[in-house]
């Protein structure tokens, strides 16, 4: 486009410092609520409300009252900055570092890209078409197509918040393990002929790049993600916690670890199982993962649930169904359910 | 200016950017022929791989995000 903006420089230049100002001072102010957010919800549950310390109540309310903040502030830092950073990350950018990449190393790159990528369900089909006719190997198209929905920031944030880093961490390093071993086993496995023969006849067009861009338009990408994310998610996350609240308080420990702890073998295969068919975003399911973890299921078996849940769904499937048959479809479910389930197993035994 | 496409596969950010882009052309009064194409040929033509996009005059100006109107009369050179 040849015609910009008519606003005159001069006064653009000021409202791009003022803007830069208030988020600075925006970021500040949350970071000091965040660091008080204790000492806030211990306030009002014990002074301003006077609830008897030690009471089921008590705890299910502080618990409520310092979570729901904790976690959307959390939610709304991280969506943020991930939109900033995605800006830097298209699609387009991935496929010419990953075209003609060899196997393995090509794995691990794609399953990071597809972290990095901004991703939606919707786009899988094009996503795949571009990246093969570009000479991505099938197996490194796969990786990056696991990770983006396995790899999830909103399911990244909830699990920190409310599970601590080693969880989080946990399930972003095996999420990551599974997209790169996934996508190498069906490489390894040279599943081309299964591929819809009149995908590689698309002429596939040079990369179209998105307007490039300014700081300012990142940070309007990273408002514009937390007002599509968080306004999305916002409500599960306290309808999630208002579940955990009342479990902290009330439920006894152990409820569940007759049928979903770590010493029940079938447990694993049947999370894994209920989930691939079931489909639901990450803010969806993390409060019947803290719901069944708060009553004594074990880690692995819940975090199994987790990734089938968002990993494998079934409209996924049904759009690429498009442009891959049955077998590589079915291997792609089989191959991913594998990895949870190793996941599963791995973390009822370690942990 | 002849031409805005809306390319995607009919899920619902597309038919969210579809929208905001014909408003504002509607808005504006502009005599624009303002289409949705669903087809993969298209968006694989002009190299696109993450929907929604919004293509003008066969130029891609926006992949893989619902543009806000203010954005969408800035492209047009309307704002």
């Amino acid at each position: 486009m040849t015609t910009l903006s008519p606003v005159a420089p001069a006064p653009r230049q000021t409202i791009v410092w003022q803007r830069a100002v208030l988020t600075g001072v925006g970021l500040a102010l949350l970071v000091l609520l965040y660091t008080q957010l204790q000492r806030i919800a211990g306030f009002v549950t014990y002074d301003l409300v006077s609830l008897t310390r030690g009471s089921h109540l008590a705890s299910a309310v502080e618990f409520f009252i310092f979570e729901v903040p904790k976690v959307l502030l959390l939610l709304t830092g991280v969506v943020f900055v991930v939109g900033v950073m995605r800006s830097f990350f298209t699609p387009e950018r991935a496929r010419q570092l990953l075209a003609g990449k060899r196997e393995a190393s090509g794995n691990v790159l794609a399953a990071l890209f597809g972290i990095a990528t901004p991703f939606c369900s919707c786009s899988a089909v094009p996503l795949f078409i571009g990246f093969v006719t570009a000479g991505v190997p099938l197996g490194v198209t796969f990786s990056f197509l696991i990770s983006a929905p396995m790899v999830n920031e909103v399911a990244l944030v909830l699990l920190f918040g409310l599970f601590g880093w080693k969880v989080a961490g946990l399930y972003l390093a095996t999420g990551l393990g599974i997209a790169i071993i996934a996508g190498w086993i069906i490489g390894r496995l040279k599943l081309e002929r299964h591929v819809e023969p009149w995908v590689w006849q698309i002429q596939s067009g040079s990369a179209a790049a998105d307007v490039s861009k300014t700081w300012t338009d990142r940070l309007t990408d990273g408002r514009a993600a937390v007002r599509e994310i968080v306004g999305k998610v916002w409500l599960y996350v306290v309808l999630g916690i208002a579940v955990g609240a009342g479990i902290h308080g009330y439920v006894p420990t152990n409820f569940m670890a007759s049928f979903m702890g770590r010493d029940v073998w079938w447990a694993v295969p049947l999370a894994v199982l209920l989930g691939v068919p079931m489909y639901s975003n990450a803010a969806g399911i993390i409060p019947i993962v803290q719901a069944l973890l708060g009553k004594g299921a074990a880690l692995g078996t819940v975090l199994a649930f987790m990734m089938a849940v968002i990993a494998l769904s079934l409209p996924e499937m049904i759009i690429l169904r498009k442009v891959l048959r049955p077998v590589l479809i079915a291997t792609f479910i089989g191959v991913v359910a594998t990895g949870i389930l190793v996941v599963g197993y791995l973390f009822n035994a370690v942990m | 200016m002849n031409k805005i496409e809306v390319l995607g596969p009919g899920c619902s950010r597309c038919k969210e950017t579809f929208r905001v882009v014909r408003h504002v052309v509607e808005q504006a009064g502009l005599q624009v022929e303002v289409v949705k194409d669903e087809s993969i040929e298209r968006m694989m033509a002009l190299g696109l791989m993450a929907t929604p996009g919004v293509v003008i005059d066969g130029k891609v100006v926006v992949s893989g995000r619902i543009p806000k109107a203010d954005e969408v009369r800035r492209l047009l050179g309307i704002a």
